[in-house]
């Protein structure tokens, strides 16, 4: 196996009027894994992205209570989120003689490092660890594999993160680059519309961003749980006092780049059943990919998109907004995550009420514990805790973090309002 | 002469994530011999209190990135210097009028000779 296609596009489901997901409750998560977590990668091996990638999935398999021979499934999110090693520094003796194992982890590599020998289906998924979810998804619950490992690995190097040296640039990155505008400031801007047109401040951020942190601080598997405990206590006063990276978005309030890497074992219902772990059944899976109408993203297109996912994940799943226990949309910048949470409608919120929400009790312990995992914000940027703390909260293992309310469903994406993948889950396939 | 050293954390003093090369013991002894002593930094003041506090540092002051002007302003002194491990150390540095030496240049503990005199 010496390469791995992607995806089928037209697999995704990413069209509101689809109606209930054909394939609901036939697939379920069983086991998780994941590495442990450290700013950046030191260049040492046993460290690299292609290790820690196996070390998450074996502990994925350890999870279920299954081994390696029964996995015929890989389906992994090849790209790691920051920079290459690059060839100038030097490749190492194989299986790291190139940039896949060390920059990113690609489905073949795995199950070649892994010796996954059962394989016969590998895809490759985009962008996001989310988005290899539901493609998992569906190549389970169609019935094309029947266990299978969706991995992704992060990736820091050491040195400046994604910084863009070139001089020149093409396509329609023409028309937006040569003035800065890029994603950062689309949703610094998104979020100062957000506070003119409902009346609200980026100080009213703060409670949201502090309980993330709290939540984080109960999360074992998190980079700052387990490397930065002291940046956990954050203050409304470090908050405000925040360099402004563009403002009225200042540092804390994006995900911190680390390295790690996180494996989920998907698989069929009945074979869950059969599992070490009680099944997270899949109700539903969804695509977003919004159509910007210029180079810049209204505030009426983030709230359009936002509204469609929910739309999406409600009519693919039989489920109202009424009916999701645990919420974990993606924070990594936190400036959208109150259009994920209007556009769902969550514990009743409407457009422009979502700051009014943050001020109220919003801690696992509380009646409206949102973004339970703690997020990006509290955990380092992965894109996936939020399905990870969905899972632990559906089987009742989230320890200090598991809400008090009735855990039952969950809904849990990433990445924006415009771009992003959807997964709901329940404790029961219908 | 009165001199007044900023760290960065992270890379540059050795309790920082990741830990870098400057000593707490280097920052004892530029404090011994009379520098006020603090961090810069983006991590959060609160936790820069934590991390001073844990190695049983008393120190001068914290401040994010953007506040050695400040700094400046707060603690007169003869010689500012500022030391840590990214372009961005060197740009608000030299910006607020600190000298900047980077973290491997200041575990050679330049500031000994102002102290020194």
């Amino acid at each position: 196996m010496a390469s791995t296609e992607w995806f089928q596009a037209d697999r995704y489901r990413a069209k509101e009027g689809l109606g209930v997901w054909e394939h609901k409750g036939k697939a379920a998560i069983a086991g998780l894994g994941n590495s442990p977590t450290t700013r950046r990668w030191d260049g040492d091996l046993s460290t690299s992205l292609g290790a820690w990638t196996m070390l998450a999935a074996q502990r994925a398999l350890d999870d279920a209570g299954i081994t390696k021979d029964e996995i015929d499934g890989v389906i992994s999110c090849p790209q790691g989120m920051g920079d290459e090693w690059g060839a100038e520094r030097g490749y190492f003796p194989a299986p790291y003689d190139s940039e896949d194992g060390l920059s990113g982890v690609s489905a073949h590599w795995l199950v070649k490092n892994m010796g996954l020998e059962n394989v016969k289906t590998t895809y490759h998924a985009p962008g996001c660890m989310s988005t290899a979810l539901v493609a998992g998804a569906e190549v389970v619950g169609s019935g094309e594999a029947k266990t299978i490992l969706v991995v992704r690995g992060t990736g820091n190097m050491p040195g400046r993160y994604h910084q863009t040296p070139g001089d020149t640039v093409g396509g329609p990155q023409q028309w937006t680059n040569p003035w800065g505008w890029q994603l950062i400031p689309q949703i610094a801007f998104g979020f100062d519309q957000y506070c003119r047109k409902y009346g609200s401040n980026h100080d009213r951020m703060a409670p949201f961003i502090l309980n993330q942190r709290r939540n984080g601080s109960m999360f074992p598997e998190g980079f700052y749980y387990q490397n930065r405990p002291d940046d956990l206590n954050l203050t409304v006063d470090d908050y405000l006092a925040s360099r402004w990276i563009c403002k009225p978005m200042n540092m804390n309030d994006c995900d911190l780049p680390i390295q790690t890497a996180g494996a989920f074992l998907i698989t069929t219902g009945e074979r869950a059943r059969q599992m070490k772990k009680k099944p997270v059944y899949i109700l539903n899976h969804v695509q977003q990919r919004g159509v910007v109408r210029s180079s810049v993203e209204t505030l009426a297109e983030t709230e359009e998109f936002s509204t469609s996912i929910a739309n999406k994940c409600f009519e693919g799943s039989g489920l109202t907004a009424a009916e999701v226990d645990v919420f974990n949309p993606y924070d990594g910048f936190t400036l959208f995550t109150q259009s994920f949470l209007e556009g769902f409608g969550w514990h009743g919120v409407k457009h422009g009420e979502a700051h009014d929400f943050y001020g109220d009790d919003i801690r696992v312990e509380g009646s409206h514990p949102f973004s339970s995992s703690g997020g990006n914000n509290g955990n380092g940027r992965t894109r996936w805790w939020g399905f990870y703390d969905s899972v632990q909260q559906l089987r009742g293992e989230a320890g200090d973090r598991q809400v008090q309310v009735k855990a039952e469903t969950a809904i849990a994406g990433a990445f924006t309002p415009q771009v992003s993948d959807w997964l709901v889950l329940g404790t029961s396939p219908d | 002469m009165k001199v007044l050293i900023s760290f960065d954390v992270d890379g540059c003093l050795e309790n920082g994530d990741p830990p870098g090369p400057i000593t707490l013991d280097m920052v004892r002894k530029a404090q011994a011999k009379g520098a006020i002593i603090g961090s810069c930094s983006d991590r959060a003041p609160s936790a820069q209190r934590t991390l001073w506090d844990r190695a049983g540092i008393v120190y001068d002051f914290v401040t994010p990135k953007y506040g050695l002007p400040e700094i400046m302003e707060k603690f007169p002194a003869d010689k500012y210097i500022h030391t840590g491990d990214r372009n961005l150390d060197e740009q608000f540095a030299k910006a607020a009028g600190f000298d900047f030496y980077w973290e491997n240049e200041g575990a050679e503990e330049p500031w000994l000779q102002y102290l020194d005199e």
